[in-house]
């Protein structure tokens, strides 16, 4: 919908006012007799409701342009007046009178049925649209040329049920006229329904801008259920006169509970006052800026996250980490300060259709919603490292029990049955040749040697005595030589570092290294180290199968272990792609 | 008759020099075996009398293999052996199905048939 321009809006205006006036003159002038006593309340009345539609139409057309409704409740108020052609006494004016007479009932379908975007959005609401202005000018044009009714010329009052009085005339409805009033009470009544329905559905939010236009078209349709109703039961039209005077009261008092349903949000906004001083009244807690948020934007189910732009994520109040994405029935509103985002709001998607609402309460709760970020923000680092140090805890435990495994499968295992060998070769000393115990005693060195090859290579993993004594270039040279998949070191920088840093680069290098072979089975790694602004990078990667898992327990203790000195551990693995495994680590 | 002696272990060099050195002891070894699966296929092939069995196995570890093994008709005699000591291992050793327990270092036919004979530990009913 676009905006209404001053000028479009002052000329419709005027037009309004002169077709009323129009029909008012048609009335008086027209030709027809209007019994005296009517013609003050029909006049009264008609120009009310025709007059109300038009004025508060513009007025919901200004405030709400995003809305079709304003648009709809103008179009209703000229073809209420369009009825008042009938009541020129003349053949032109008869045949025009009858086509729109009804038209304004197939606005008002199209009105309630879409109420409050004016948008028909889903089939239930076309068809009902559709039938509702089927049964207007098209089936009206059917009475005329097809069964083609006729004028009563000059006598009595305006044909077409124009004034509201008892007809003057046997009352005998035909066939015809029943079904299709059969079908007017169909449609009005599965009208009152979806009206329902969609109240029942709505969030809190959606209910308070659609109660008052709900609660008016019950009214009305009721009131035009009964009366057509009563038609339809063939009881005396004399009682749908009452009812018919009601109906058209109702009507110039609806348009302003439409009005109101479209601008609760404006109404609603002189909320935010109390809450600014809600928010400024004590501490924050988790909970309580959340609930601030939805009491005053009518929403029990809002959201809340913030954004931690150190961790790209969004957590929750409590810091816990929580997935923000489109969902059905939801929506969001970022909340950004500077031009950056500081949370995100989920909540009812009717709240999008009053951005200046949401921005107005996002407004006043800004520096409390900033301030909880912050404490959002702690909560979730202090989530981090209780996490981080239990997996470090778990992580030595592991390590000191992989030793132990090593040691007693590896070096006790060969120790034992270098014991066994020489106690054999004692038992054996009177009985066997000399080439026989010279055999055995060699079987007794070779398992020695390999026990001690296992000790040494159990000592360096536990801790590479090469780092301590000839820093980071020559542990990983040696680390590479032992590596079974060639690994190319390139030129490491001749310089040492501090011991911690030194220690989690090469740890990180022989982690990588062994992944490599272990499960990427890849057929060579290069490595790299390089001195960035304010730290060093090492880099590994590998040509293998790629598809590591960033959170296994390896790469998880060695993303810990960087993290410990303010670094960062990323890896990029992607299925047969190789594995990248990149650390910075600060360092002065 | 010389006892009959399946060795069960997963390292290839002891069961090499187990079985020299009980054979030097007195026993008579028939057959050897890598892991609890094969364990009880050849004492199911074999019947020997005796089997030596290592506690650290890839798969079921030697005490659930000894309580396999105890549910056999004609249940070898079980010794587990380790490269630990049966301190490590608490009272496991004790509630096992099996006879006795040899350190790795300590194996010999006199240590064994000692552990054989032993003090008489009563072998649970099998049933």
């Amino acid at each position: 919908m676009q905006r209404l321009r001053p000028r479009t809006r002052a000329a419709l205006a005027a037009a309004g006012a002169a077709a009323g006036v129009a029909a008012a003159a048609a009335l008086v002038w027209g030709g027809y007799q209007v019994p005296a006593d009517l013609l003050a309340p029909t006049l009264v009345l008609d120009l009310a409701v025709g007059w109300s539609f038009i004025g508060v139409g513009l007025v919901a057309w200004r405030r709400r342009p995003d809305s079709r409704t304003g648009l709809l409740m103008v179009v209703l108020g000229f073809a209420w007046f369009a009825r008042f052609a009938v009541a020129v006494d003349s053949r032109a004016g008869f045949v025009v009178g009858v086509l729109v007479g009804s038209v304004y009932l197939s606005v008002l379908v199209h009105l309630l049925a879409t109420f409050p975007g004016g948008r028909v959005q889903d089939r239930t609401q076309r068809v009902l649209v559709t039938v509702g202005y089927l049964l207007s000018a098209p089936l009206d044009a059917v009475f005329l040329f097809v069964f083609g009714a006729q004028r009563q010329l000059g006598e009595g009052p305006p044909p077409n049920g124009l004034v509201i009085a008892p007809s003057n005339g046997e009352f005998d409805p035909s066939g015809v006229d029943l079904a299709v009033q059969a079908v007017v009470v169909v449609l009005f009544g599965s009208l009152l329904a979806t009206v329902f329905t969609r109240w029942r559905a709505a969030g809190p939010a959606q209910r308070r801008s659609l109660t008052p236009g709900a609660v008016g078209a019950a009214l009305i349709v009721g009131t035009i259920l009964v009366e057509r109703t009563a038609v339809l039961l063939l009881i005396p039209p004399a009682v749908g006169v009452a009812l018919a005077w009601s109906a058209a009261v109702v009507l110039v008092v609806w348009p302003l509970a439409l009005l109101l349903g479209l601008l609760r949000s404006q109404l609603d906004r002189s909320a935010v006052g109390p809450l600014i001083v809600e928010l400024g009244a004590g501490l924050p807690v988790p909970e309580r800026l959340r609930s601030a948020l939805a009491a005053t934007l009518h929403d029990p189910s809002l959201e809340l996250a913030y954004w931690l732009p150190e961790r790209r994520a969004f957590v929750d109040p409590a810091g816990a980490p929580v997935t923000v994405a489109p969902a059905r029935g939801r929506a969001m509103t970022y909340l950004e300060r500077d031009g950056a985002p500081i949370a995100v709001l989920v909540h009812d998607p009717v709240l999008a259709a009053e951005p200046e609402l949401v921005a107005a309460v996002a407004a006043g709760a800004g520096l409390a919603v900033e301030n909880d970020r912050l404490h959002a923000e702690v909560r979730s680092q202090l989530r981090e490292v209780q996490a981080s140090r239990a997996r470090i805890v778990e992580a030595a435990d592991g390590a000191r029990r992989r030793v132990e495994r090593d040691l007693h499968d590896g070096a006790q295992q060969r120790l034992v049955t270098v014991a066994l060998a020489l106690r054999l070769a004692h038992t054996q000393l009177g009985t066997a040749t000399s080439a026989e115990l010279a055999a055995l005693l060699d079987e007794a060195g070779a398992e020695l040697a390999g026990a001690l090859a296992e000790l040494r290579e159990l000592a360096r993993g536990i801790y590479p005595v090469l780092l301590t004594d000839a820093g980071l270039g020559p542990a990983l040279d040696s680390l590479a030589e032992r590596c079974p998949v060639p690994a190319v070191v390139a030129a490491v920088p001749a310089r040492r570092w501090a011991e911690a840093v030194e220690q989690t680069c090469y740890f990180v290098v022989s982690e990588a290294l062994a992944n490599a072979v272990k499960h990427a089975r890849a057929s060579q790694v290069a490595v790299e180290v390089r001195e960035t602004g304010g730290g060093l990078r090492v880099e590994v990667a590998d040509d293998g199968a790629g598809g590591a898992d960033a959170g296994g327990s390896g790469l998880r203790g060695l993303a810990d272990r960087v993290a410990t000195l303010g670094g960062e551990l990323t890896v990029r693995s992607p299925r047969g792609g190789g594995t990248r495994v990149v650390g910075t680590v600060p360092c002065a | 008759m010389t006892p009959r002696v399946v060795i069960v272990d997963d390292h290839a060099p002891f069961r090499s020099l187990a079985r020299r050195l009980l054979g030097a002891g007195g026993f008579s070894v028939v057959g050897e075996a890598a892991d609890g699966a094969g364990a009880l296929a050849v004492v199911r092939d074999l019947t020997p009398d005796v089997v030596l069995l290592d506690v650290q196995l890839p798969g079921p570890d030697g005490f659930a293999v000894a309580e396999v093994l105890a549910r056999e008709p004609d249940a070898p005699v079980v010794v587990l052996v380790s490269s630990r000591a049966l301190l490590d291992y608490g009272s496991r050793v004790a509630a096992s199905t099996a006879r006795g327990f040899i350190a790795k270092a300590d194996l010999s036919g006199e240590t064994l048939q000692d552990v054989i004979r032993g003090p008489g530990r009563p072998v649970p009913c099998s049933g």
